[in-house]
């Protein structure tokens, strides 16, 4: 755990216990960088405190459910997020979406009650089976993120981020990054050889990750 | 001119990941394409049969973020030349949009009236205090 973490997993300790200087503390520490967050959506300073200030309710509120060994700060913006959605939606700038039963957070929405039309119980056991999913894949993908890193390859870094994170195709991160569509093929198969490494190890099911193992 | 959207832009737009920009050029979008609500709707319907994305997992976890330390010594152009262009890259290319919050806030900090951040916190406290467990 970084220092930050560890600092951070105190001031929650705190708070947990009732302590109100904690939580004051924990707002100065985060409470400009959720402004910044939300208000460069709603260009607006007064809504963007106010979604701001429901983030902060929405943390005290789920605290109880909070994964201490989960960052913090991760957690803070996922809230605020989500406050930020409602607020978009109500200001008619998001849509809502047809036939989408649940939420778009399904590892972090504690802070709201299931929802309608569905047995929590099941919703908290897949949840919690998505979870440890997603845990498995997260700790493999940073193991080798930081492989690379250490070996000072961050080509590799870039790449996969390119094609993972924004979906870019082959070509277009060939171009960016200067090198052949070959060698970015050869970074993605690595990537997803040692993820697909790591499912197997752990005996996940394959069919909840469709990316691991399409056609290349 | 604007590339097209793609699946991975949904679905960060559903985790409202992407730079501002892309965020208003998608809801744009939205609102002159049905097929493309459709499509959003499709992601989220994924994600309730429990299918995982790489990218989301990236972006929740934040994998790739440098730390908070480490945008400070980025923005004090200290940081090693190897991991400030990654920084670069990483708030720029893939449009980070946490670590450009990051980034902002570590600006405003230096510009900021002490007092109109004083006044801000003292009234996120005020309204929030009361959930506080009592001790």
């Amino acid at each position: 755990m970084s220092a930050a973490s560890q600092s951070d997993s105190l001031l929650i300790g705190r708070i947990r216990d009732g302590e109100a200087e904690a939580w004051n503390e924990l707002i100065g520490r985060f409470e400009g960088r959720l402004l910044a967050f939300v208000e460069s959506r709603t260009r607006n300073r007064a809504a963007a405190e106010d979604v701001v200030q429901e983030a902060f309710i929405g943390l005290l509120t789920s605290l109880p459910n909070f994964d201490q060994r989960r960052p913090l700060e991760g957690y803070l913006f996922s809230i605020a997020a989500h406050k930020l959605t409602d607020h978009l939606r109500r200001e008619g700038r998001r849509p809502a979406l047809p036939l989408a039963p649940s939420s778009t957070h399904t590892s972090t929405s504690s802070w709201e009650p299931p929802g309608r039309g569905r047995v929590a119980s099941s919703i908290f056991r897949s949840r919690e089976r998505r979870q440890l999913e997603e845990t498995a894949l997260a700790d493999a993908m940073r193991e080798q993120l930081d492989y690379w890193r250490r070996r000072g390859d961050w080509q590799k870094v870039r790449c996969v981020e390119l094609l993972f994170v924004r979906g870019w195709p082959n070509k277009e991160v060939a171009t960016r990054l200067k090198i052949s569509e070959q060698v970015v093929a050869n970074h993605k198969f690595e990537f997803l050889a040692k993820l697909r490494t790591a499912v197997r190890k752990q005996n996940l099911p394959e069919d909840v990750f469709p990316e691991l193992y399409e056609k290349q | 001119m604007n590339q097209p959207l793609r699946q991975s832009d949904l679905e960060a737009y559903l985790d409202e990941a992407m730079p501002p920009e892309e965020m208003a050029r998608i809801e744009d979008a939205l609102r002159k394409d049905a097929e493309l609500v459709r499509e959003l709707a499709a992601i989220n319907a994924r994600r309730d049969a429990g299918l995982h994305s790489l990218g989301a997992i990236w972006r929740r976890e934040r994998l790739s973020c440098p730390s908070r330390d480490q945008l400070g010594s980025y923005l004090l152009g200290i940081l090693p030349d190897e991991m400030a262009d990654y920084v670069d890259f990483h708030i720029e290319v893939v449009g980070c949009r946490y670590c450009r919050a990051n980034l902002a806030d570590l600006k405003n900090r230096q510009a900021e009236e002490p007092r109109a951040a004083e006044t801000r916190r003292r009234k996120y406290f005020q309204s929030s205090a009361g959930y506080l467990r009592r001790k």
